[in-house]
């Protein structure tokens, strides 16, 4: 390239620069011509493009000028450009349900109305109010309403058919009327409302209607023996009924309805088998086993050379699926189509989640938690078009760039410049596709591992758990500290403290679970408390970022002993997290590892480690004349 | 001040004419919830619902209030927020549906629950 060529024996001006999947880093420096660096300043923009392609040149050259601009110095002046190779891996997510909670016959409403009436467990034979006129004394009746009904209505309709003498011993609404309904009634008796789909609940049977007292939840519905007596079953029924005691428990107020053939089936999706294949092994593990079965088997084949699905099963759908994407991905990437079939997936993360789904069959909108497996999947590339970028790189800017080192090594040599920090180190790259370790000896041997599972598996964990269906909100829950807005002008933080603030909050946040975003509080639209959606969240980063991180150190540690660490820096994105290094942190203590997020340069926290190690492994080789 | 004032209970400020279905739902809305209401006639006074609402709420012990104008217009306000920043209003269209809500909303301001 036609790099003007310079003086050897003054300052070389030197910048390395990052091309990250996000953000595109830079860090520039004086190079003199003993060795010595003298580092003039860092910056980061957003990368242009997806990581490889030609399109990264755009963020490259912003970064570039910006970081000259900060330090004064002309893009005239650059002697060298020095860029990333790329990690050559590419990640992609599925997730599949792997129970199903189904109610036939409409046997069972389990919902939890905010304001359900009256409390107490009544039995009776289920007969709608519109026939209640008509209905003679004697057997105990469950009156059912259907939407249309005013609750004034409603009330006398039920109160003249108890002075006749029928014994209405409980009510199933249609609408948000429950409290009202009761008030009026001469005789209080427990009534459940906001039944949505209340003309399915079958008539002329045997229901039960349970409502707790506030506060309380439901004991006898919930109770497998409590169905059992309130229905008279004998041991055969019972075990039938058990799934309905189950999907009751925890709710304030529920109905059961006895139908001759209705129930309540809590089925296991046959999902198929993982194929793996490594280590000149195949095994083959049922996906139903679990995470921790399927990652123990994973184990036991690395390296990994390439995993598969059962054809024609769920697990088979997922990977296809995640190769389908893979496949896309590289078509951008390169231009180049590579067939789906043909990409191999090199490591997989599984995680056990649960989603809050819809029971089908349900009438009020019923959720039941369903149990789900979640794998992130990985695949090698060897098509990284840097080389183009940085000839493009050297054209614009008229200066001389080349491909500087790979990502691993030059994160190694970033983190060094932490303060406190000595070999032998690892670094731990918490990225959004893939966590990636690296281990540079005291000989200056230098390992790198990629592992599939970070940031974005952590987001749709904790979009599914939550049951959010917005990956923002979801990203939002998972950077930014909780909070519970308290009244107008005050909110808790999750840590237990209270802040007071001058203007008020605007109604749609009252009294909401919120993220603190710099631009103010964002509500988390979900009827679980800041708790449940904290505990969701921690175990979203520690069941992906502290497994990955005792994963991927695993292998490229010596003997795979967490021991034989010493130092270990936290990188990339993720590290930035205000709880995923004191997590992972947590973990390594007990092996004697001092663990903590990188300060690049004794200034730039846990970012621009590559484009430093870029400048720094540069220095070292033009200083050394054996190269 | 009459005793209803000085009980715990969710001020309705209503316009001479306000409509009676209306008020019968704001009224509802407040009780599905639990929390009891209070209905005073305020004759000639501010006509729009934001600012009887806003002096409701400056006379309820729970400090939430709200009115009812003429036209059937319902706002919800709580006294500690500015006057012309009402929790809530109802649009042009409303219908018994919109007035339900209105009472619910009231009665979680004073339960510290979202308004929804």
């Amino acid at each position: 390239m036609g790099a003007p060529h310079r003086d050897p024996s003054s300052a070389r001006l030197v910048v390395g620069v990052d091309i990250g999947n996000s953000t595109t880093e830079a860090c520039l420096a004086d190079l003199a011509p003993d060795g010595s660096v003298a580092y003039l300043g860092a910056g980061l923009t957003r990368t242009t493009g997806v990581k490889g392609t030609p399109d990264n040149t755009a963020g490259a050259l912003r970064v570039i000028r910006d970081v000259l601009a900060q330090a004064g110095r002309r893009p005239d002046e650059v002697h060298t450009v020095l860029l990333n190779e790329a990690t050559p891996v590419i990640s992609g997510l599925a997730m599949e349900t792997i129970t199903e909670t189904i109610i036939t016959e409409s046997t069972m409403i389990g919902h939890n109305p905010t304001t359900p009436g009256g409390q107490g467990l009544a039995v009776g034979t289920t007969v709608s109010i519109a026939d209640l006129a008509g209905q003679s004394p004697g057997d105990p009746v469950v009156c059912v309403v259907p939407v249309e009904w005013d609750f004034d209505d409603v009330a006398r309709v039920v109160n003249a058919a108890v002075a006749r003498g029928v014994a209405v011993v409980a009510a199933v609404l249609a609408g948000d009327d429950a409290v009202l309904v009761t008030n009026r009634l001469d005789r209080p008796v427990p009534v459940v409302d906001e039944v949505r789909a209340v003309e399915k609940v079958p008539l002329g049977m045997l229901a039960a209607v349970e409502v707790a007292a506030p506060g309380r939840t439901i004991r006898t519905l919930s109770d497998s023996y409590g169905l059992a007596s309130v229905f008279g079953l004998n041991p055969e029924q019972t075990r039938a009924v058990s799934p309905v005691a189950r999907a009751l428990t925890g709710n304030r107020s529920a109905v059961v309805v006895r139908t001759p053939s209705g129930d309540v089936t809590d089925r296991r999706i046959p999902v198929g088998e993982l194929v793996l294949r490594g280590a000149g092994k195949e095994l083959r593990i049922d996906v139903d086993a679990g995470a921790e079965a399927i990652m123990a088997t994973i184990a036991r084949l690395q390296p990994l050379d390439d995993v598969h699905g059962e054809p024609g099963t769920h697990v088979g759908g997922m990977l296809a699926q995640v190769r389908d994407t893979m496949a896309d991905v590289l078509h951008d990437a390169d231009g180049s189509a590579q067939p789906p079939a043909e990409i191999a997936i090199r490591d997989v993360l599984a995680v056990d989640t649960f989603v809050p789904a819809e029971v089908r069959g349900g009438l009020a909108g019923e959720v039941a938690l369903e149990n789900a497996v979640a794998l992130a999947a990985m695949v090698r590339t060897s098509r990284s078009r840097m080389q183009l970028v940085a000839d493009q790189v050297s054209t614009q800017l008229g200066a001389w760039a080349e491909i500087g080192g790979v990502e691993g090594e030059m994160a190694v040599g970033g983190a060094l410049t932490t303060p406190g920090v000595d070999r032998p180190v690892a670094v731990l790259d918490l990225g959004g596709g893939s966590t990636d370790a690296a281990l540079l000896t005291r000989d200056g041997v230098c390992t790198a591992v990629h592992v599939a599972g970070a940031g974005e598996l952590v987001t749709k964990l904790i979009d599914s758990e939550l049951a959010l269906g917005d990956r923002e909100v979801a990203e939002g829950v998972k950077w930014h500290p909780l909070a519970k807005v308290e009244s107008f002008f005050h909110l808790r933080h999750e840590d237990g403290t209270v802040q007071f603030f001058d203007q008020p909050f605007p109604p749609h946040v009252f009294a909401r679970v919120v993220v603190l975003t710099p631009d103010g509080p964002v509500p988390v639209e979900t009827r679980h408390g800041l708790d449940h959606v904290r505990r969701v969240r921690r175990a979203a980063k520690s069941r992906v970022f502290v497994v990955n991180a005792v994963r991927a150190l695993r292998q490229v540690a010596p003997g795979a002993d967490l021991r034989a660490l010493d130092f270990v820096v936290l990188l990339g994105g993720s590290a930035l997290d205000f709880e995923i290094p004191e997590l992972i942190a947590d973990e390594l203590a007990p092996y004697g590892i001092v663990c903590g997020t990188g300060n690049v340069l004794g200034t730039q926290g846990p970012r621009t480690a590559v484009a430093t190690g870029l400048v720094r492994a540069h220095a070292a080789a033009s200083s050394c004349p054996a190269g | 001040m009459t005793d209803a004032a000085q009980r715990p209970t969710v001020l309705v400020h209503r316009a001479p004419a306000a409509p009676a279905a209306v008020l019968r739902e704001v009224c509802a809305g407040a009780e599905e919830e639990g929390v009891p209401t209070d209905v005073v006639d305020v004759p000639g006074g501010p006509a729009d619902a934001v600012g009887l609402a806003h002096a409701a709420a400056r006379g309820s012990q729970l400090e939430v209030g709200v009115g009812v104008d003429a036209a059937g217009t319902v706002a919800v306000h709580h006294g500690k927020l500015p006057a012309h920043r009402p929790a809530t209003t109802t649009g042009p269209d409303a219908g018994p549906q919109d007035w339900r809500r209105t009472g619910r909303t009231a009665a979680r301001i004073v339960k510290g629950l979202p308004l929804g």
